[in-house]
This record gives structure tokens, sequence and C-alpha cells, in this order.
């Protein structure tokens, strides 16, 4: 029995699912997402926890985070922006259902807009790196996070645009059950999107940016072409998941799209692992679920001292940030590098040497 | 032999022993409350008051057997929390009921709330959400923000002002009632001059009060939450300002005379739907006894008339036979009159109306208390049904 993994073709190294039991695993995981919203509801009341609804934000999540790992884990641009261009995909949506447009040509829509956004806030990626494209970036989130609220006219303010559920001939996502299976799809699409980009001559462009841009330059690669391509594309994904998310919450409004949702993106792909696609999906579940779970102790105890609730809210906060912190401690890699470990051990075990 | 009768005995006390769990139905209420977030400062009281006035319900045993079992959490005034936090109400705890928090998230809710039939009470006292036929599960239990705010416009004309501004932060709550009040203004033939924002978290009114010194208006309109009102108002003392404050029930409390100090008296003027904590009405008693030793605010009392409303429309629900969100709704809307103990004025909702009263108080501050300066009383128009 082969104790590690031997390839002999290029084609082979560079598959994605390269062993048997992967394949296997990764069928009976699709098998699992498939069936699971028909036995959801007996989680739910298991766990107090409406489990759907969470899985749903996951989808919409790693749609986004894909986005932003593909912009800073891979072509190592960070951007501090990517909550409003969700917000620019939101509203778009919303306004164009609002205005008659179907579903499948308002997402689009707002992923288009999204990505015309982000790359006009991308041109000074050619001549700033690291914080100061940070900051500039910056400068995006608090421009459209002002033209979200005061453009009322347009956005409804502060009072909030109602959106009308999606549906697609005579099929409407109106209901959390319906919505998974959209979700679901938009989230695997762009897993097998982010992942095959990765794979070509434009994704090996972006990590050669990343790497080390005057070798990349030198070598032919057109900085500038990639680096807007990377806020393009990065910012059409999250563009689309803040289409799903306006669509699935059915009203949105500027509170959502602040700075906040900004770090959260960073703190999911951080958390998950930087520059790897399991680790956009990691990162959101991890960035999800964790402050739902930190929710059941306090609902636990407040049966007991109803008094207590006040205070474990407040400590609900401060837990999930000190959660957050240990981890970059412990696992600043990540948890997909966490992952490849643990698999890895488990792989030589018990003859680890 | 022996065995079976010991089977049948042990079934037996067990069936005994789950009697009463299985006899006392639990009705579940879930609760949105901003504890960590923007408006915290005041949400924290009113998330107390709602427990409170729980555990009081489920001791007085008021529902003949049937508990009360609130679930209260933290949403931090966020919209998309609050529609997660409502998805889990409707389909994990399947309420019927729910006591909600902001404007904002009342608003969002509305056609998720109307679609599911769940009774929404709300500590936003929106005029919007008074018209049935928009909203039909939507109550609360105050004065209207627009019928608070046209009263004020009132009370400033009758103390001779001419001129008016209105400050407010950038937030469904403060910017709510503002349409109303500008209206109602330019009816009276109030001079309004430029709004002025100041953020729930302001630390500074300095600019604002400056360029609103300008303009030098009598009365001003504050909406935002009492530690901004405080700021405010301090700020006011400190450039000397000749305004006076009219300030919206979520800015007027028994922290403002401890937070603004001196300033705040003869300069800020509250609106009151309910009265203030350990005020000398027949129905305190009890709140204050609720509330423990622990000195609290209006706010509570709030929460405290909200529960109460829902208590009383439960029982009647239950007497109907119908202990679901359209069954509490058709029993609030038979509510006419509703004695709270004085702790607010006499609540009716009818299927045309949700308005529960249009009369108040005007509050002031005096050696560091509140003191009532006036009752006030709107006429209930038919005109203002939802705005």
């Amino acid at each position: 029995m082969p104790c590690g993994l031997f390839f002999e073709t290029y084609q082979k190294d560079e598959s994605i699912f390269p062993t048997l039991w992967l394949k296997v695993w990764m069928i009976a995981l699709g098998l699992f997402l498939l069936t699971f919203p028909f036995f959801s509801q007996t989680v739910s009341d298991w766990l107090g926890i409406n489990v759907l609804n969470l899985f749903n934000l996951i989808f919409i999540y790693i749609v986004g985070a894909h986005g932003l790992n593909l912009l800073t884990g891979y072509t190592g641009q960070i951007s501090l922006g990517h909550g409003a261009f969700m917000g620019v995909g939101a509203y778009t949506a919303g306004i164009l259902a609002n205005l008659g447009w179907p579903f499948w040509l308002a997402l689009p829509a707002a992923g288009l807009m999204a990505a015309a956004v982000g790359m006009i806030f991308g041109i000074p990626s050619l001549r700033l790196r690291g914080l100061y494209l940070a900051i500039a970036t910056l400068a995006a989130q608090f421009i459209l996070d002002y033209a979200m609220r005061n453009w009322s006219s347009l956005t409804g303010g502060s009072s909030g645009l109602i959106v009308p559920a999606a549906s697609i001939g005579s099929l409407t996502f109106d209901n959390d059950f319906n919505f998974y299976f959209l979700a679901l799809g938009f989230a695997v699409l762009a897993t097998m999107y982010l992942k095959n980009i990765t794979r070509t001559r434009t994704g090996r462009a972006f990590v050669a940016v990343r790497d080390r841009y005057l070798s990349a330059e030198v070598i032919g690669v057109n900085l500038f072409k990639y680096r807007i391509m990377s806020f393009g594309i990065s910012s059409f994904m999250v563009g689309i998941a803040g289409g799903l998310w306006a669509y699935y919450i059915t009203i949105i409004s500027d509170e959502h799209f602040t700075m906040w949702l900004s770090v959260q993106y960073l703190a999911m792909i951080i958390v998950g692992g930087l520059g790897s696609v399991l680790g956009s999906i990691y990162g959101v579940v991890f960035m999800v679920t964790l402050p739902e779970l930190l929710r059941l102790p306090a609902e636990a105890l407040t049966n007991v001292y109803p008094d207590i609730f006040v205070i474990f809210s407040s400590l609900r906060e401060m837990v999930f940030g000190i959660i957050v912190i240990i981890f970059l401690i412990f696992e600043p890699d990540g948890l997909a590098a966490r992952w490849h470990t643990v698999r890895a051990y488990w792989k030589l075990w018990p003859f680890s040497y | 032999m022996q065995r079976k009768l010991l089977v049948t005995a042990l079934a037996v006390a067990l069936c005994l022993a789950f009697t009463p769990l299985a006899m006392a139905k639990e009705i579940k209420v879930g609760g949105l409350f901003d504890i960590t977030g923007p408006t915290g400062a005041v949400g924290k009281d009113y998330a107390a008051g709602a427990v409170a006035g729980e555990k009081y319900w489920n001791q007085k045993n008021v529902l003949g057997g049937d508990m009360l079992k609130l679930i209260p959490n933290d949403y931090a005034y966020k919209i998309p929390e609050a529609v997660n936090l409502y998805k889990k109400y409707k389909d994990v705890d399947r309420v019927f009921v729910i006591q909600g928090w902001g404007t904002g998230d009342t608003n969002a809710l509305r056609p998720l709330v109307n679609k599911d039939k769940i009774v929404f009470f709300s500590a936003s006292y929106d005029g919007n959400l008074t018209d049935p036929k928009k909203n039909p599960y939507n109550f609360f239990i105050g004065t209207s923000y627009s019928t608070a705010i046209r009263l004020a416009m009132i009370y400033a004309k009758d103390q001779g002002a001419k001129k008016v501004v209105f400050i407010y932060p950038d937030h469904p709550y403060g910017k709510n009632p503002i349409p109303a009040g500008k209206d109602y203004a330019k009816k009276l033939g109030l001079q309004i001059g430029p709004d002025e924002i100041v953020n729930l978290r302001a630390i500074d009114a300095t600019s604002q009060l400056l360029n609103m010194k300008k303009f030098n208006p009598d009365f001003a309109w504050i909406g935002g939450t009492t530690p901004s009102t405080a700021v405010i108002i301090k700020d006011a003392a400190k450039h000397n300002l000749g305004t006076k404050f009219m300030i919206n029930c979520w800015g007027f409390d028994e922290n403002l005379p401890r937070l603004a100090g001196k300033a705040a008296e003869g300069r800020a003027f509250g609106m009151l739907p309910v009265a203030p904590f350990g005020a000398n009405v027949p129905g305190m008693k009890d709140v204050v006894a609720a509330a423990g030793d622990k000195p609290t605010t209006l706010h509570f009392v709030k929460s405290w008339v909200s529960m109460m409303v829902m208590v009383e429309g439960l029982k009647k629900a239950k007497a109907a036979g119908k202990l679901n969100g359209p069954g509490l709704k058709a029993a609030l809307e038979t509510i006419k009159d509703f004695n709270t103990g004085g702790l607010c004025a006499p609540i009716t909702y009818t299927s045309t109306d949700h308005r529960p009263n249009t009369s108040m108080a005007i509050g002031g501050v005096k050696d560091g208390k509140i003191y009532l300066v006036k009752d006030v009383n709107f006429p209930r128009q038919k005109a203002y049904i939802g705005w």
C-alpha cells in the first residue's frame, strides 16, 4: 500500500480530485448536500438553530469569499472595500428586480455592476500595494457607504429597499427550502470557477503578480491588466453574492454593507486560509456558524437565569473576538492548513516518521 | 401477573409525573432586543423589562396554566441579524408573537410578518405601522412618533416659538417622524431651519450646534437616544444657546439628568409615552418590585406595558380558543380603553386603526429628576392613520 501520492503525469498531478477516496468522499458530500434540506427541520429542532438559513448564508458568503480570496489570496492585493462592492451588487439586483427585471437577468447585472465599480476603485492598484491599497479601497468603502445611505431616491436610504423573491419561470425561491438549492448551485459554481481559474494561465499570472511583481513583469505579465482583471473578477463574484443576498433576505439597507462586513470578509479568508479554495469555504463556515453556536449557551442559560441574558449578549461578541484571535495565534495559515496537517497525520498514521 | 401489575403501576406513575408538564402549555414569545448595538444604551432596560414581565405574569398565572416563554436575543440593531433571528423564531421555535425593537428592522420584517401571520409588537412607535390595511400584524403601545412630534410642535408654538430645527441621527428611527414634524410645523406657521445630523454614538455636537446657532431657533427636536441627546444638551449649554429641546421618547429618560447634569434643566423636554420609572401611579408598584433593587428607566416600563397588552390579548385569544397569530390579532383588535394602571394612556386597537392612544406627557428636568410639565393630547383623526 502506498503511503503517499505518486503521479506519473502532469495531468494527474493537476487533477482536481487526485485519488479514488477523494472522489468517493466528494460524491458522499454532494449527496448529503442535496438531500440535507429534506431532514433539516429535524436537525433544526434538535439544535435550536435554523440550520437551513445558516446553510443559505454560508453558500452566499462562499461566493463572495471566493471572490476576495482570488484578489487577496491569489493576487496579493488587500481590499477593504468588498463589503461595499457586495452592497453595489445587492442594490443593483434589488433596484432592477423592482423595475421588473427577471432574476436571471438582474443577478448577472448585479455582478457586472459590482465588477465595474470594483475595477474603477482597482485602478490605484497599479501604483499602490499592500497597506496603501488597503487604504485606497477603504476609501471606496466609505464613498459607497455614503452613497447607499444618502441617495435615498435610488436606494431607499436607511429605511431600506424591499426586494421581491427570486423566481425562474414558475419556480419561486421565496422560502429557505427552495432558496437552498439555488444558493448551493451558485456556491458550487463559484468554487469550481475559482479552482479552475487558478489552474489556468491567468491564475498563474495572478500568483506571479502576488509573489514578486517585478519578476512577473520581467517574464511578460502585464501587471496592470492582471491587477484590474483580478479586481474585476473578484468584485463580480462578490456582486453576485450581494445579489443573491438581496433576493434571499428580501430587504436591503445600508447598515449591512459597512466596513464591518469588509473586515468580516477578510477575516473569513484569513481564518480559512489565504490562497486556498478550501480556505474560503472553511473560513465562511467558521465565521457564520460560530456566532450562532455561541448563542446556544446564552439561550440555555436564559432558561435558568432570565436576567443573565443581558450580560451574556455582550459577552458573546467578546468571546467571538477572542476565539478569532486565538485562532490566528495558533493557526496563522488558516483552517485549510490545519486540515492538511490533520489529513497528512492520518494518512501516515501509525507509521509517521 | 405481578410483573404486569408493576409495569402498569409504573406507567401510571410516569403519566402522573408528566401530567403537569403536558398540561402546562408553553406560549413561546420571540424577543428581538438591542443590547450591544447603537441603541443598546436604552435597549438594555427595555429587554430587562420584558424579561421581568414574563416572570411576573407567569407567577400570577394569568393564562390559566399556560406559561409564557420569552426567548430573548440580542440582534445588535442589525437588520440582517433580525431577519435571521426571525427565521429561527418562526421555523425552530414556532412562535406566533414576537416582541421586537427598532424602526429599521420592524419595517424590514413587515412583509414577512404579514405573510406568516405572526403578531409583532415593536418598541418602534413608527406611525406607518398603525395602518392595519397595510400592516395588519404590527402593534405597539405608545403614542406614535409622528403624533409625538406634532404634539411637540404644538407645545413649541404655545410657548411662543417662531423658528424650529430638527436634529436626528441618520437612522430609520431618527428620520422616521421628521416628515410629519415638518408638515405640521408648516401648518402651524413655524419657520423650519436646516436639519442637523448627530449620530447615535456622537461624542461631540459642536459643529452642528454652531451651525444651528446661525438660524437661532427657539425650539429644536432631538430624535436620538439618551447618550447622544446628552451630548447635544451639554454642548448647547456650553455655547450658551437659548434654544429649548423637545426630545423623542428614546432620548429622554432618568439617565439624562445624570449624563447632562445641570445643562438639562430648563432646556430638555421629553415626550413621554409612559410614566417615568417609580412615578406615583397605581400600576407602578408591581413594576418597581419586578425591577428589584436595580434602578432602571422608563424604557423598562415601556416593555412592561408591551408585555401587559400582549398578555391581555393572549387571554382573550385563549378564551376564544384561538391561540395563534390571527387569533391574537383579532383579540387585540377588541381591546378598548385598556387600563394599564396609569403606566400609559388607555390603549385601544380596532381593526381599522392600530394607534394605541394619542395622548402623552411632556417631561422636564428639575434637581436631577424628571417632573411632569404637562399632559398633552392630540385628537384621534382618521387622516392621521398610518403616518
